[in-house]
């Protein structure tokens, strides 16, 4: 187990209170070791973004133990969780949500503002993810300067920067067209390459292709913890 | 996130959106210019008229009868006397000089000009108690004070009314009907407690109770009031005690009033500190406006950029961080409008100083206080939007298109 990333024990998510009861997740069981490069899917209202928002530490679960590398995070203070987030998670979003007021390598520096990294080693940080995403000529440019996959790579960037041990990328093409696309899941690809472990949450069957290992959700429960990538054809579509 | 750090953040952001951040300050400004534009005159007013009454005589002393304690209808009302004067200027230590004084209005002429003056029978002591100066021509002596001399001297104005540029001295004036030769004018002063030396003559007291006024009554002579002035400020008590206790013993009983020029002046100060307290404070409620509308626009603010809150809530971000954040741009924001505002309000109070005779001033410690309320109205109302903001749900922030 010494490798294991994610380990989820009994998880189950409740909202609301009463006759209104929702079980977003129930019963949850579900490891994810180190290195593995997965998607999550699912209908919606299959419990695929409370999952999600669960192992982003965004959230906690109702019941049920949550191991992140090997720590029990579901019962840490807020306090605690914002530095998990900021230190062992890197977060890329279906809309980017870079801050508009500040160029490519501000955004991609402000999670490095919130870890206490010294300015000088912020700015060597941000530069080198930056030109790790492709960006080193869009360095000083404000997002509305920007493309949409050149958005996302700096949000890639952004994700990345406090050297994380778990990439979550939400729907991360959502908003981008085929060919812009394929350049951000190659960079995921060549960032699961070099050792980080990668999960996505994503709808479209082509996205959840470029992993190794799919995690089907329906009702609030795991229906497929581990379906290779080739086999989803064999699924009833969403 | 350090404050340096913070506060540069808080400029970007503000100035990203320069019109909105302008009119959320404009309440601060305008709060700011006018509590600073009314400390400012407030004092110029102060200073003007602590400086007319200190003109009067630094360390003066005034004895008039108290009119009070006369009884209606039991004889004449009791009068001081010129004797009076002369015992104080001899027994009372801590005086250095008396001037005592009787005033009449009288017709005064010169050949075909008249007017209505007010004349002043005083001594040769009445110029260093008052601290006065003459601008051309001479005063008269002791000796032309005993021997009823029909001399005058003219108060600048007066003489300017009479004679207009040409040269009064030596020429003869008519005062009531009598004859007087002008000997000098004295130099302009203006008006202070509604007194203006500068339109008034000034003859030898004994001159004008005997000739012009009748005067005698049984003691003596009769003066309408007596001024003093004290060794130095420090006796200022001193002599008033002195005064009245020998006032007292010659005339029987306490039928006078003592009065420092020093206690009209703080009297007059403390009406002015008063007055310009309260114009402070009322433009102070202004500043409170303005608070509010910071409050107003930073919770707009924190609506409006739940997006970015629940990012830096997800990239790590503590509620303690958001909350720095939105508290340091609330008080940036303030104090930027307090530093603009108490600029005009200089600005203000100068361009006064330029066209009134005040000379408005603005103490240091006033802009230093301006700018610290500033602050702390932007601290006080930015807690409010700064805790809703540190207290969002990313995932709720996050979603929100």
């Amino acid at each position: 187990m010494a490798n294991m990333m994610i380990r989820l024990e009994g998880i189950s998510k409740v909202y609301g209170m009463g006759e209104t009861l929702i079980h977003a997740l129930s019963g949850v069981d579900l490891s994810i070791k180190q290195g593995e490069y997965c998607a999550i899917m699912g209908s919606s209202g299959s419990g695929k973004s409370t999952m999600m928002n669960l192992i982003g530490c965004l959230d906690r679960p109702t019941t049920g133990a949550y191991y992140l590398d090997d720590e029990n995070v579901a019962e840490l203070t807020n306090t605690a969780l914002a530095r998990i987030r900021n230190l062992k998670l890197g977060f890329v979003f279906q809309q980017f949500h870079l801050l508009p007021q500040l160029t490519a390598l501000e955004n991609v520096m402000l999670p490095m503002v919130y870890a206490h990294v010294p300015p000088a080693e912020r700015l060597k940080r941000a530069t080198a993810a930056l030109v790790r995403v492709g960006l080193e000529n869009r360095l000083q440019n404000k997002p509305t300067q920007l493309s949409g996959g050149q958005q996302q790579r700096v949000a890639i960037a952004r994700s990345i920067v406090n050297q994380p041990l778990l990439l979550l990328a939400d729907e991360p093409t959502g908003a981008l067209d085929s060919h812009t696309t394929q350049e951000i899941l190659d960079i995921f690809t060549e960032l699961n390459r070099s050792g980080m472990t990668v999960v996505m949450v994503t709808h479209e069957a082509d996205v959840a292709r470029t992993t190794k290992r799919v995690i089907w959700f329906k009702d609030g429960q795991v229906l497929n913890p581990n379906l290779a990538p080739q086999e989803l054809h064999q699924l009833e579509r969403p | 996130m350090n404050p340096l750090e913070n506060i540069k953040m808080a400029v970007k952001t503000l100035t990203a959106n320069k019109l909105r951040s302008t009119l959320t300050v404009l309440g601060i400004v305008i709060g700011n210019a006018s509590v600073v534009a009314m400390i400012g005159i407030g004092q110029g007013a102060q200073t003007f008229t602590q400086e007319r009454v200190e003109s009067l005589g630094a360390n003066l002393l005034y004895v008039f009868m108290d009119g009070q304690g006369s009884e209606v209808g039991a004889g004449d009302p009791p009068q001081l006397l010129l004797s009076d004067a002369e015992a104080i200027a001899a027994q009372a230590p801590a005086v250095k000089l008396v001037s005592p004084m009787i005033s009449a209005s009288l017709t005064v002429n010169y050949q075909s000009r008249t007017t209505k003056a007010t004349v002043q029978g005083i001594t040769p002591d009445f110029l260093p108690v008052r601290n006065m100066q003459m601008t051309t021509g001479r005063f008269w002596d002791e000796v032309a004070q005993r021997q009823d001399a029909t001399v005058v001297v003219l108060g600048a104005e007066l003489s300017q009314k009479l004679f207009n540029r040409t040269n009064p001295i030596g020429q003869e004036i008519q005062i009531g009907d009598r004859s007087f030769q002008v000997i000098g004018v004295l130099q302009r002063k203006g008006a202070a407690l509604g007194v203006n030396p500068d339109v008034n003559a000034f003859i030898p007291i004994t001159t004008m109770a005997n000739q012009l006024v009748g005067r005698s009554v049984p003691g003596g002579m009769s003066i309408d009031e007596i001024e003093i002035s004290a060794k130095d400020q420090a006796s200022i008590r001193a002599a008033a005690f002195q005064v009245t206790n020998i006032l007292t013993r010659l005339r029987g009983k306490q039928d006078f009033l003592v009065v420092a020029n020093k206690s009209v002046q703080d009297l007059l100060r403390q009406i002015t500190e008063a007055l310009s307290i309260m114009l402070a404070a009322i433009a102070g409620i202004s500043l409170l406006v303005g608070g509010i509308g910071i409050m107003n626009i930073m919770l707009v603010s924190v609506t409006e950029r739940t997006q970015e809150i629940g990012l830096r809530k997800a990239i790590g971000a503590p509620e303690q961080s958001i909350l720095q954040q939105f508290l340091i741009e609330a008080v940036t924001l303030s104090i930027a409008g307090g530093i603009i505002g108490i600029s005009i309000g200089v600005g203000s109070a100068v361009l006064v100083g330029v066209f009134t005779p005040l000379k408005p001033t603005v103490p240091f410690s006033a802009i230093v206080l301006a700018t610290g309320v500033s602050g702390g109205i932007g601290l006080i109302f930015g807690v409010v939007p700064a805790r809703q903001a540190a207290k969002l749900d990313p995932i709720v922030a996050l979603r929100r298109a």
